[in-house]
């Protein structure tokens, strides 16, 4: 047998610090319930900057055993990431666009490690048909399950209830019965507190989750190319990189992918008063021949503090991220035409929502 | 053959970290000294959530940096208190010169290390330089491998380490990342019976009391001090019978030997951890979580026909001298795969590789070593590594070594 029948994984993939706890409980119940079905799970968190730090991208993995001991379970994920995944569940939306994998192999596709007729399961407003106009080709048919819930904070610290976690096990009961199914995940979350309310959720996700097979070479072309990393011969010594050039970024340190929402600027209103180049923590802004202020969307992380400093009302407001679909530079867009930009920034800011971020709420 | 029990354990799913704050709740530790750096910080998050909730009642101190935080449990020790300290990487190392001190003091400390790079560059990933720092100024420095492993070695640490024989300070050495973030099922005995295992700390004439006038650690004629590492040298040797009595004694109050649970068996040595072992004509050492990718690899050889097998060092200090040689006298080729790398040694390699050549030195017939550096800053040392490993290993059983030291997967060198 291919190490591929003999271990399932599961991956989560999460935003750094607000939903940490919350990945690492859906792990837990997928390991639990796996175990309720006799078989050997382990869990295991991977990280490429830092799960501690503000939306970064990061990753929990829950690997489970057929037919093999608990042992060699353990030693085929003792890994920093496991080779393929059979089902990745997207805890927010705009990571569709791409998350920074373990120690800067560049900005990877959502779904680069999914199997072959592999699931994916991600908490979205949107529905499928906008979600599958997002989600990366692959050579191969595979399904998409939308779980229609706000992005949870609930891993923000201590960790509050939303009934997120119940609503992933539901979503993947429904869709891979083969990873987890209902009556083992119930039994085992019948041994918790607040058992009814969380079978409920549990029941009206296996239910209502929306999923349809999204068909080979169906969604965008995302070119993934790895960095080529320097070997030890070519690096320069003593842990040194070299400046670049003014008025360039290094390209291998784009932080893009950490933000779930990203500054829009109304040019018609700017002053010019440069403040946002000042405080921009990134050095995202780029001051333009005629003293207007550029930025660079791969490398914002989305952290709203240039909107914060800017003295003019609606002058920078943050949109949801989602409603993006490329990294083009908002002053070439309004110098391109201006009419057309207006009508653009109108629109993504009437369709920005404040995300609801309480948790508690079971919703 | 002792008697063994019949007891009820829980399975919990739990990582390294998380283990090892239970294994210090179990063991009612006083003083809890916290500053956090990753990997090991989990530690410190779940023994302050079981303080919260009232599971167990201890001081928990966050300390203003490591260096207070060493110092904090140091003196805890000394009048009287269990205790629990721990950190990673260069956090470690700020606290150094309390932790050195923590040794010369003889106060029974018991620290996790979750094995982290040294910086630079800033990277969060496993190598175990860190907590080899302290080999050579009298910590016991024990490697563990999955999550039971490091509740029942914490366990044995404070029995070890309060010892009267022993009185010095335990580091609990832990893969950053594959262990300290990796959830396993860990059985957890009944909370009652540790005692049973675990008497309270006593120091005995050592302790800091009104009623025991003593000062420790005096500014005193700097001629004591040939004495006091004699001294220290023949705690560090009592500290190997300590060792074994405590996982005998382990083995008898929980009724499994220390690291053993359902699937994964673990042979009854306190020290080394021998795998495929008696016919093997190459053998793989390793410490902590490489031996998991080790041991899969290990049987996928079995079944080409090689006859290959492992040694895992649980203790590294004191070293298991005896036991490398009585297991690796008949192997042919010695494969040491190294998370850790000395600069400028003596055959340009690894800190274990040169501890396994020197054991293995006095002896007439001795097999040939090999180093193999990898997994460094948390890179993976993947099944096919070792296999690799094993495969260039096996070369060597009759042809010489030309190259001593190789380094997996490091870009720019062919592997
Ligand atoms: S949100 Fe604004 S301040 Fe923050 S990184 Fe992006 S451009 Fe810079
Ligand atoms: S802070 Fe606002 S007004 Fe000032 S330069 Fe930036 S965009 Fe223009």
């Amino acid at each position: 047998m291919e190490i591929e029948d003999q271990v399932k994984y599961v991956e989560i993939t999460y935003r750094g610090i607000f939903q940490k706890r919350l990945a690492k409980y859906i792990a837990e119940g997928i390991v639990y319930t796996a175990r309720e079905m006799g078989k050997p799970a382990v869990s295991f968190g991977r990280y490429g900057d830092s799960p501690e730090r503000n939306g970064v991208p990061a990753k929990y993995y829950v690997g489970i055993g057929n037919g093999i001991s608990e042992e060699d379970l353990i030693g085929y994920s003792t890994r920093v990431e496991p080779d393929l995944v059979d089902v990745i569940v997207v805890l927010d939306d705009t990571l569709l666009k791409g998350v920074e994998s373990w120690a800067w192999q560049g900005v990877q596709p959502i779904n680069l490690k999914l199997k072959p007729n592999g699931t994916m399961i991600v908490t979205s407003l949107k529905r499928i048909d906008e979600l599958a106009k997002m989600v990366p080709k692959k050579e191969f048919n595979w399904t998409l399950g939308v779980i229609k819930t706000e992005p949870s904070f609930s891993g923000l610290w201590a960790f509050k209830d939303d009934l997120t976690m119940e609503k992933v096990w539901g979503a993947i009961a429904k869709l891979r019965p083969d990873i987890i199914d209902l009556d083992h995940l119930i039994k085992y979350v019948s041994k918790k507190s607040n058992a009814d309310k969380r079978i409920s959720a549990i029941k009206e996700t296996y239910t209502s989750v929306e999923y349809r097979t999204i068909v080979k070479n169906e969604g965008i072309d995302f070119l993934y190319n790895p960095p080529r990393l320097l070997t030890w011969q070519e690096m320069l010594e003593g842990t040194v990189i070299p400046a670049v050039p003014r008025g360039k970024r290094n390209e291998q340190f784009k932080r893009g992918t950490t933000k779930f929402e990203r500054p829009t600027v109304d040019f018609d209103t700017c002053i010019k008063c440069r403040l946002c180049w000042i405080y921009c923590p990134d050095e995202c802004f780029d001051e333009t021949p005629d003293g207007y202020y550029d930025i660079a969307y791969d490398y914002c992380v989305g952290c709203g503090i240039c909107a914060e400093v800017c003295p003019v009302k609606d002058c920078i407001v943050m949109v949801d991220e989602s409603m993006f679909t490329d990294y083009r530079r908002p002053y070439e867009m309004w110098k391109e035409n201006r009419v057309k930009y207006k009508e653009w920034l109108n629109k993504v800011r009437q369709a920005r929502k404040e995300r609801v971020y309480v948790p508690g709420l079971g919703r | 053959m002792t008697e063994v029990k019949k007891i009820v354990e829980k399975e919990v799913l739990m990582n390294g970290t998380q283990a090892v704050a239970y294994a210090a709740m179990y063991a009612d530790v006083d003083v809890v000294a916290a500053y956090p750096i990753r990997p090991y910080t989990e530690v410190m998050d779940t023994i302050s959530k079981l303080i919260a909730d009232g599971e167990l009642d201890a001081e928990f101190i966050v300390a203003e940096g490591e260096h207070g935080q060493f110092e904090t449990v140091k003196h805890a020790s000394l009048v009287g208190a269990r205790t629990l300290v721990g950190s990673s990487g260069v956090g470690w190392l700020y606290a150094m010169e309390a932790i050195v001190v923590t040794a010369t003091d003889r106060a029974p400390v018991v620290a996790i290390i979750g094995n982290r790079a040294l910086d630079d560059p800033g990277a969060y990933g496993v190598e175990h330089n860190d907590a080899l720092m302290v080999r050579d100024v009298g910590w016991l420095l024990a490697w563990v491998d999955t999550a039971q492993e490091a509740f029942d070695t914490t366990l044995i640490a404070y029995r070890v380490a309060e010892d009267q024989r022993v009185l010095l300070p335990v580091g609990i050495s832990m893969d950053g990342g594959f262990l300290t973030h990796s959830e396993q099922i860990v059985r957890l005995p009944p909370k009652e019976i540790v005692k049973d295992f675990l008497p309270p700390y006593n120091r005995g004439k050592y302790l800091v009391h009104p009623d025991n006038p003593i000062t420790v650690a005096p500014q005193v004629n700097e001629d004591w001090v040939m004495e006091i590492r004699r001294q220290h040298e023949e705690a560090m040797e009592r500290a190997r019978v300590v060792i074994s009595e405590a996982y005998e004694s382990f083995k008898k109050v929980f009724g499994r030997y220390p690291g053993s649970t359902g699937d994964i068996k673990m042979p009854e040595n306190p020290f080394v951890e021998p795998f495929m072992i008696d016919d093997a004509e190459v053998v793989l050492i390793g410490m902590g979580t490489v031996s998991k990718p080790m041991k899969v690899a290990i049987k996928n050889m079995r079944k080409q026909g090689y006859k290959v097998g492992m040694l895992r060092i649980r203790w590294f200090r004191p070293f298991p001298t005896q036991d490398v040689i009585r297991y690796l006298s008949n192997a042919r080729v010695v494969c040491v795969i190294d998370r850790d790398y000395s600069m400028g040694s003596p055959n340009r390699g690894g800190v274990v590789y040169h501890e396994i050549r020197s054991s293995l030195y006095d002896l007439d017939q001795r097999p040939k070593v090999l180093n193999f550096i990898g997994g460094l800053g948390g890179r993976e040392i993947t099944i096919q590594d070792v296999e690799k490993i094993i495969k260039i290993g096996y070369e060597h059983r009759d042809t010489p070594i030309t190259k001593p030291v190789y380094w997996v997967g490091v870009r720019g060198d062919p592997w």
